[in-house]
């Protein structure tokens, strides 16, 4: 059973490589640390594989590992700085998004607004295992998500609620 | 997904450009992990073409043994532990640079370890060699060598490393412990009086890594539970083992070592951990080693 379940890890991680990467990126910003996180996950990944009850949720449980290395490493680093949902909330278009473009708008989101974004559009994941694998309310999820989209003044057809 | 400008940023998401080293990371990370406490000498699985080899026997002399050499008293302990053979390689983009350690003295365990130790370098050397026949591109690094942590009259605690950059890099580290006047290796096992010593240990540990991680607000990070900083669900620590890393200091201080991976992620490197005597003094044998 371990075996096989050992098996089912490294097809993933083998396939998945690429985003992977791209969703450490998306965090670190930078090539090295982006592959250190990589690194760091897969090895707890090993280490935590037997935890794993459902193959199903692979996907989901190893974005969890890695958005807690990526964010590990960020606090190590001091290159973090989380804010409360409040205030997260109030964020105005004013605040510094006026003259940038899309992309830099998007980097200069708090990054508990980002990465909702990466998470939800760029990874394709449902709003529903976006707030597992960062362990947030459904409610929470959804709001940072609007808001994220607001700031970008994105305006979507179908909203998420 | 249904905006142009949504679009827009997924695409260059997906542009982000992925490094050559990728793959090579990737399939080294995804090699089963060796059994606990067995570990090996690394193993790599890598590129490229034949080799200059600097092969020296004897005791050479570049500036870190000559650093190491001027430690030792001349006139003074007996067993010493000099570089005796040394590998070197450079070719293109790969860099070996193995020291293989020997003891002097004229017991059965020093000749064991002498003997351990040559072997150890050279498949350690022939490893590399074949990894980068197999490498097609890339850079990697093999660095391995040792550190005197202590020498007095009595003891000599070293440790030999090996350090495998590929891209980043990875460290393992074994310490070794002799009685130079006995020419004896010290075990952990030999210190106590029982196996109630692991138990202390491993829960002194636990408690002043868990200190360490909330002193730090979580930027030190260790694989112990009881806090926020660490998600319990990807694995704690259990405790230590009778054949856990130590050395002894010269104050005759009990200090467990941790390799990479082994205690904490990656980045935390090696983790060391000094253990109070007063903690141990109830199960030590004596005072003779640890004070």
């Amino acid at each position: 059973m371990m075996e096989e379940l050992e098996d089912a890890f490294i097809t993933f991680i083998r396939t998945q490589q690429k985003s992977l990467y791209r969703l450490a990126y998306s965090y670190t910003k930078n090539e090295q640390d982006a592959l250190d996180v990589v690194q760091d996950s897969i090895q707890k990944g090993w280490l935590a594989l037997k935890k794993l009850t459902n193959r199903e949720q692979m996907k989901s449980w190893f974005y969890t590992i890695l958005v807690h290395t990526a964010i590990d490493l960020l606090r190590k680093q001091k290159r973090i700085e989380l804010i409360g949902d409040e205030s997260l909330l109030q964020l105005s278009e004013q605040d510094t998004y006026q003259n940038l473009d899309l992309q830099q708008a998007l980097h200069h989101l708090p990054l508990q607004l980002r990465e909702v974004v990466v998470l939800r559009y760029f990874e394709d994941l449902k709003i529903e295992d976006v707030a597992h694998i960062l362990a947030i309310p459904l409610s929470t999820a959804k709001s940072r998500l609007y808001k994220a989209l607001k700031l970008l003044k994105i305006e979507l057809e179908t909203e998420e609620n | 997904m249904n905006d142009d400008k949504l679009k827009k940023l997924h695409a260059q998401y997906k542009d982000v450009p992925i490094p050559e080293e990728l793959e090579t990371i990737i399939e080294k990370n995804l090699q089963r992990p060796l059994k606990k406490r067995k570990r090996k000498l690394p193993i790599f699985s890598i590129s490229a073409a034949a080799a200059v080899v600097l092969f020296t026997v004897g005791l050479n002399t570049n500036p870190a043994m000559a650093k190491s050499l001027a430690d030792v008293p001349v006139i003074g302990p007996v067993v010493q532990v000099l570089t005796f053979t040394k590998y070197e390689m450079v070719k293109d983009e790969y860099t070996a640079e193995i020291q293989v350690p020997q003891i002097s003295g004229s017991s059965a365990d020093i000749e064991a370890l002498n003997e351990k130790y040559a072997e150890e370098g050279k498949t350690l050397y022939e490893q590399f060699k074949a990894d980068i026949e197999e490498m097609e591109a890339g850079n990697m690094a093999v660095n391995s060598g040792y550190v005197i942590e202590t020498d007095t009259d009595e003891l000599l605690s070293f440790g030999r490393y090996v350090e495998v950059t590929v891209v980043s890099s990875s460290t393992v580290m074994k310490y070794t412990t002799i009685d130079k006047k006995a020419e004896t290796v010290i075990t952990l096992p030999s210190l106590f009086k029982d196996d109630r010593y692991l138990d202390i240990i491993s829960r002194y540990i636990e408690d002043e890594l868990r200190n360490r991680m909330i002193e730090t607000e979580g930027s030190d990070m260790y694989w112990i539970g009881g806090t926020e900083y660490h998600d319990e669900s990807f694995g704690v620590f259990e405790g230590i083992s009778p054949d856990q890393n130590f050395y002894i200091t010269e104050e005759g201080k009990l200090v467990m070592s941790f390799d990479v991976y082994e205690i904490a992620p990656g980045f935390m490197g090696l983790v060391t951990v000094e253990i109070p005597t007063e903690l141990l003094q109830d199960v030590l044998v004596s005072n003779k080693y640890i004070k």
